[in-house]
């Protein structure tokens, strides 16, 4: 009977955790594992929370949801609340610590249903419109999450786990980098928490996933691959530091 | 979607309603009629796609009933023909699957399970399995296989399609919307590259040539002894084909002390709980009808001839119990149910309650 690695993802709509979670997936698969992954989806409404179901193993994975992730990471405040179930003792909770606003639910959005894996960014009616149109393009559920606030309440992080590990993703992804690869970020801090996967194979994963866009636009290919080695740093030296 | 081909065998990392359109295009069928409903709109928009590439037809209907009603006339005229839907759009499509019971057409339905009654979830349940064993106003005459993993949702559909045009019994693939969204690992293949030969389909009515008898299927009985004469014929060719097609996969029956009965989706949980339960030491048994119709009966009641107690857990309240106790009765073995209508069941949940037996 061989181990499961089972991995919650969760975040705003806009956030990109279904895409990381479906690269995650993918590149196990590439590496000969079993890997399943499942989006929950419903008829939710704008401002829901979007949450992804990583399982990874050598054998047979059981059901498709699970109770205790071993790697938990919510992203917003929301998340936080929504995942709390799927915190258990022997689970590393990795959170993101920045100070950004929780999406606003405008009310004229309140309502709006979507019938799809990903609920649609809650921030405003025009998403996309603080970023720059040739990264994004052909990516409508891309969403950025800029403005300051009070972003994820310690107070709220589940107590009895084995480890917490704040990591400030959106602050470095919209400092240093670009608010477009926060998600990345998280998938390099995934990939050092997890130890499963090599580095590698996550690169070939999101040259599959981006290759066009990476032609097009070679700078775009360096931020990824950049936003992704910082986030496995952020886990690994936070590992260090024990 | 993916781009891959049927060439040879190929590992694909894929949705499950992927899987369904792929099957389709690897049992070689000619068109699939449809009308879109949540979580199965992905095999008509994958279907769609593949289509055009490989010279296939599509035909969306205004609903449902049309659907399926179409479908039947696709296949009376010798196309090899499908339709796929859940839910309420399941309950529309029992009328034409009672009437492929009666006229015996090898109809093909891919249900992906969502909540229920009515519009209820467009997520996930086992609340279809009563509806799809035995919908429609006759004896259930029809073959229901219950999936669990991708690589059985791509195997079944092809054989749904041999089933079909093999019995003339109307035939289901009964999935879910967990099994519909999530991706996991599968191998694609040509069937008839790994031996599996495909059925070929053939008009059912009509005949131009000189000579030949003008062949018509009728749906319309004038008298009540007619009729009986009829649904009796029908139900021996049925008896005969349960004994052939009937499917079931059983796991350390011989000594358990409590067998474990589920299908489809929540089979995968029960699999990983005998696992780990095993591993404990525990007398554990795992047992699963892959056919809920014909159920295994016999089978079950084989399995579970040991054991003390049988945890029978399952996603809706009590229609698979309905079947386990329809298998069971006489036998001296107490029932645990474990029921759970609309949500889904984890390892971790069935390992929980069979610790409390």
């Amino acid at each position: 009977m061989a181990d499961v690695i089972k991995i919650v993802l969760a975040g705003e709509g806009g956030q990109g955790v279904q895409s990381i979670a479906e690269i995650l997936a993918e590149a196990a698969n590439e590496e000969g594992k079993s890997a399943l992954y499942i989006p929950n989806f419903g008829v939710e409404q704008r401002g829901g929370v979007s949450i992804a179901y990583v399982q990874i193993s050598d054998g047979h994975i059981g059901a498709p949801k699970f109770q205790k992730a071993d790697i938990l990471i919510p992203l917003s405040a929301r998340a936080v609340k929504r995942t709390k179930q799927h915190a258990g003792k022997e689970t590393v909770y990795i959170y993101d610590n920045s100070l950004v606003q929780e999406a606003e639910v405008n009310d004229n959005i309140v309502g709006l249903q979507y019938f799809d894996v990903t609920p649609p960014c809650p921030v405003s009616n025009t998403p996309n419109d603080d970023l720059p149109q040739d990264l994004i393009s052909g990516e409508p559920k891309t969403c950025s999450f800029t403005k300051s606030g009070p972003g994820i309440d310690p107070a709220d992080i589940p107590a009895d786990v084995a480890r917490v590990i704040p990591i400030p993703a959106n602050d470095i992804a919209k400092d240093e980098l670009h608010p477009r690869v926060f998600n990345i970020i998280i998938l390099g801090a995934v990939i050092a928490a997890t130890k499963v996967l090599p580095m590698e194979s996550i690169k070939t994963a999101l040259e599959v996933k981006l290759g066009e866009k990476f032609k097009s636009n070679p700078k775009l290919r360096e931020m990824n691959f950049t936003a992704l080695d910082r986030g496995y740093q952020l886990i690994k030296n936070a590992v260090r530091r024990g | 979607m993916a781009d891959v081909s049927l060439k040879g065998e190929q590992r694909v990392f894929m949705t499950g309603n992927e899987v369904v359109a792929w099957a389709a295009v690897a049992a070689k069928v000619d068109i699939m009629y449809g009308y879109p409903i949540t979580p199965q709109n992905e095999i008509m928009h994958y279907w769609t796609r593949l289509a055009p590439k490989y010279g296939k037809k599509f035909l969306q209907t205004e609903d449902e009933i049309s659907a399926g009603f179409t479908m039947l006339g696709g296949v009376m005229t010798g196309r090899k023909a499908f339709t796929a839907t859940a839910g309420p759009g399941n309950v529309l499509m029992q009328e034409s699957a009672g009437m492929a019971e009666m006229m015996r057409l090898p109809a093909v339905f891919v249900i992906q399970q969502r909540g229920g009654p009515s519009t209820a979830t467009v997520i996930y349940a086992q609340q279809e399995t009563t509806l799809t064993a035995f919908g429609g106003n006759g004896e259930g005459h029809r073959l229901v296989y219950s999936t669990a993993t991708h690589q059985e949702l791509f195997d079944y559909t092809i054989k749904a399609f041999n089933s079909a045009w093999t019995y003339r019994f109307p035939t289901f693939v009964l999935g879910d919307g967990y099994q519909a969204k999530m991706r996991e690992s599968l191998t694609i293949y040509e069937p008839e590259a790994k031996g599996v030969k495909l059925v070929q389909q053939q008009a059912l009515v009509g005949e131009n040539k000189p000579g030949k008898k003008f062949r018509h299927l009728r749906n319309t009985y004038n008298t009540e002894d007619e009729l009986y004469e009829v649904v009796m014929a029908n139900q021996r060719e049925w008896d005969v084909m349960a004994k052939k097609v009937v499917e079931w996969s059983a796991e350390g029956c011989e000594d358990a002390e409590v067998v474990m009965v589920t299908h489809g989706v929540v089979s995968r949980a029960a699999l990983s709980a005998y696992q780990q339960l095993r591993a404990k030491g525990k007398k554990a048994g795992f047992f699963r009808p892959i056919t809920v119709r014909p159920f295994p009966d016999q089978q079950l009641a084989d399995a579970v001839k040991g054991a003390k107690k049988v945890l029978v857990a399952e996603s809706a309240y009590g229609q698979l119990l309905k079947m386990v106790k329809e298998a069971l009765y006489g036998k001296n073995v107490e029932l645990v149910p474990m029921l759970r209508p609309g949500i889904g069941i984890t390892t971790e949940e069935l390992i929980e309650e069979y610790n409390k037996l």
